[in-house]
């Protein structure tokens, strides 16, 4: 198989007429999409840059506890990720994907109570480590999930959940389930042992957990070079002799059909798959290194990085598509600017008061009162 | 006022106090290495680390990968070629993701090779509760290492201790486990010069923090300043003078110290900040009664975590905690049993 291999046939693959039409006039999961679908994808673009907003602003007025590992420029890869997956697919987000915990399924309807994804006050909730979250606020931020929704929770420990995808996928093919296990995982956290040990142990059962790797170029405050030594960390996938696919993270379109590539693949039993997309972290590591991560890293690249905001290369493209307007593309802007800067004016309303209502939510609920601490060591009968 | 009295009446904070230390001993020990996450461009997650990559470069200042097992297993094979070895955990909760190595190879090296193979190694890392940071940014977790034969376990809660316990840690010829307090590195209150010089603090040589006739607090890292305060408050409030101990290490343990003070005060409470269950608070009370039971007037009370994870918003990380109120109404159930 070539390591390579991509939705679009690459030069070598080209062999048949049928290689070379393929080729020519690509069959692209992108393009059964209708335009409904691709306003949606751009309204969940939207919600995941303003949630992240939101929570910027409201841990700047020191409303939150805990760290803000912010997704902002990333929302590409978790839309393109998620869009395409059914009801019954498993996830499992780590720090820097919150909105995925909402976004999960919200093909569904947004306030579908039958839903298999968070709801934005569940997560605001989690936010604020209040009684209502998901874990009463026993542990913080990304660190929730919850099996009826399909949600592994995680740890802090970097690519520890990758093993547990195997589980949950290995179940799946035990009962000739065809629903796949999607992990999100940091560059850095390729080089950990438990990465390895999962994939390794996914492609020997060809079990359906596809692994994207979120290469926003920094782990805290190491450079991928020192991270990982092939030249695309979808290289990695060699080892495990499963597709390793490149894709571009600022672009949901993209992220979107290769992620189908794979979901496809593992859906027919073809097992495992990694899905590197290329981003950059906008700020630092967490918001408690942003002025450091101005230090370790360059202004120039720092712009760079920044300069293809994924809701800006969307745009061209729904533009270009004939799919939105000029006028329609600019009623909403809100990329290219700072966090602080924008305003809600820069969100469609059904964004600003859909998140409103989630934090409304989460402020008003209560604390966990302190006897919740001791609950739930053990299962209770 | 002459250089060197300004530098030895400078106060430092504990975080301080351990990356001068670093600087020195990479002076001092051109062989000696430092590896980690994120310590050569970051400098660290909290600057331990700080300015040594520029002044020792990347190589003897080396930011590894994300990987705990491998950052450990290296560190054994450079202290076996003969060389001095730091090696951060970022938070040592971490250190599960390295456990196998240091539990199974670094502290079994030494026994296994008739004690030819020294791996004079410091796993260093920033520990314990009280800031809101959660069940995997939270862990006192000294048991697991103080019950793995052939490891040594440090807890410093001073600024000179700090420094002290790590240049005798980085001397030592065998792996230790160096855990720092996190809340304590920027403490004002606790800022203090550092005696001058090669500074050492010996491994296994507690320190008794206040002196006391009635009754005896045992403690080690966050909790020892919850005992100063119950301490301050039993004299205050009942005339019970109270002796706190500093443990500093936890293995090599120094039994005499703690014996001694038990024969005099002949009433104990052990304080931690790790789980109650098999934790280090249960060894001490152990050894008080292979050695001194006829001393006691009292039961030995543990205050220590509950067996919970440490959860994340503050009523409840605070709820499963030792506190001062725990310490103290405990001190007193053992005072007026
Ligand atoms: C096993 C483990 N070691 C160290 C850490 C501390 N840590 C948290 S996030 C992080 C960097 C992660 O980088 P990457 O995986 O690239 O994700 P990114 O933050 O860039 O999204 C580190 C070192 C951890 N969480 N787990």
């Amino acid at each position: 198989m070539n390591q390579k291999s991509t939705v679009i046939p690459s030069e070598e693959e080209v062999k048949t007429e049928e290689d070379k039409e393929r080729k020519a006039k690509p069959i692209l999961p992108r393009n059964s999409l209708t335009r409904e679908d691709h306003l949606e994808i751009l309204r969940q673009i939207y919600l995941a840059r303003y949630f992240d907003v939101r929570l910027i602003k409201e841990k700047r007025r020191g409303r939150l506890r805990g760290t803000l590992y912010s997704s902002q420029n990333q929302e590409a890869i978790l839309v393109g990720t998620l869009y395409g997956l059914r009801s019954d697919d498993w996830i499992s987000p780590v720090h820097r994907d919150m909105p995925a915990f909402f976004l999960k399924d919200m093909r569904s309807g947004w306030d579908n109570p039958e839903r298999k994804g968070m709801s934005i006050a569940q997560v605001c909730a989690q936010v604020w480590g209040k009684a209502t979250a998901p874990g009463r606020a026993k542990d913080n931020w990304s660190h929730i999930g919850s099996v009826p929704l399909g949600i592994i929770p995680s740890t802090s420990m970097l690519a520890s959940t990758i093993p547990v995808a195997c589980g949950v996928a290995y179940d799946f093919k035990l009962r000739n389930h065809d629903g796949v296990v999607l992990t999100y995982n940091g560059e850095g956290s390729t080089a950990r042992g438990d990465f390895h040990e999962g994939l390794n142990l996914a492609a020997i059962h060809d079990l359906a957990v596809i692994v994207v790797v979120e290469n926003n170029q920094w782990a805290y405050g190491t450079p991928v070079e020192l991270e990982c030594p092939t030249e695309d960390v979808a290289d990695r996938a060699r080892g495990y002799n499963i597709p390793g696919l490149v894709a571009d993270g600022q672009d949901v379109l993209d992220v979107y059909d290769k992620t189908m590539w794979c979901v496809e693949r593992a859906r027919k039993g073809l097992g495992p798959s990694i899905i590197e997309c290329k981003t950059y972290r906008a700020f630092g590591h967490g918001d408690h290194d942003d002025q450091r991560a101005d230090r370790y890293r360059s202004k120039e690249e720092i712009e760079r990085g920044r300069r293809r905001d994924p809701i800006a290369v969307y745009k061209t493209y729904l533009v270009e598509n004939g799919i939105l307007s000029e006028e329609e593309a600019k009623r909403y802007s809100p990329e290219g600017k700072h966090a602080i800067q924008v305003t809600d004016e820069d969100f469609p309303p059904e964004v600003v008061e859909a998140v409103r209502k989630g934090v409304e939510f989460a402020i008003a609920s209560p604390l966990p009162e302190p006897e919740e601490a001791f609950k739930h060591v053990f299962v209770e009968e | 006022m002459s250089v060197v009295a300004a530098e030895e009446t400078t106060k430092v904070n504990y975080l301080t106090a351990l990356r001068n230390v670093l600087h020195e001993e990479m002076e001092r020990f051109p062989d000696m290495v430092c590896i980690g996450e994120d310590i050569g461009i970051l400098g660290g997650a909290f600057g331990v680390t700080e300015g040594m990559r520029d002044k020792f470069g990347p190589d003897r200042v080396l930011d590894t990968p994300i990987s705990e097992s491998a950052i450990v297993g290296m560190a054994i094979g450079l202290a076996m070629t003969g060389r001095i070895v730091m090696a951060e955990m970022q938070f040592i909760d971490f250190i599960s993701c390295g456990f196998d190595q240091i539990v199974n190879n670094a502290a079994t090296m030494c026994y296994r090779t008739n004690g030819e193979v020294p791996l004079p190694i410091v796993i260093r890392g920033p520990s314990g509760g009280y800031g809101g940071g959660g069940p995997y940014h939270s862990q006192q977790n000294e048991a697991w290492f103080a019950h793995s034969p052939g490891l040594k376990v440090v807890i410093p809660s001073t600024p000179s201790d700090a420094a002290g316990l790590l240049r005798a840690s980085l001397r030592d010829p065998n792996p230790v486990i160096f855990y720092e307090v996190k809340e304590l590195y920027r403490k004002r209150e606790i800022e203090e010069p550092i005696p001058p010089g090669e500074w050492i603090v010996p491994l296994g040589k507690a320190a008794i923090r206040r002196e006391g006739t009635d009754l005896t607090l045992i403690s080690y890292g966050n909790p020892l300043y919850l005992c100063l305060q119950a301490a301050e408050l039993l004299q205050e409030r009942e005339g019970i003078n109270a002796e706190v101990i500093d443990l500093r290490t936890l293995v090599p343990l120094d039994k005499e110290t703690i014996l001694n003070s038990v024969k005099k005060t002949n009433r104990v409470v052990v304080v931690n900040e790790a789980p109650k269950t098999c934790g280090f608070a249960a060894e001490v009370v152990a050894i008080i009664n292979e050695h001194v039971f006829e001393y006691l007037d009292a039961p030995v009370l543990r205050v220590t975590r509950a067996d919970t994870p440490v959860p994340w918003v503050q009523p409840l990380e605070l709820a499963v905690l030792p506190s001062v109120d725990k310490i103290y109404d405990t001190c007193i159930k053992v005072a007026k049993f």
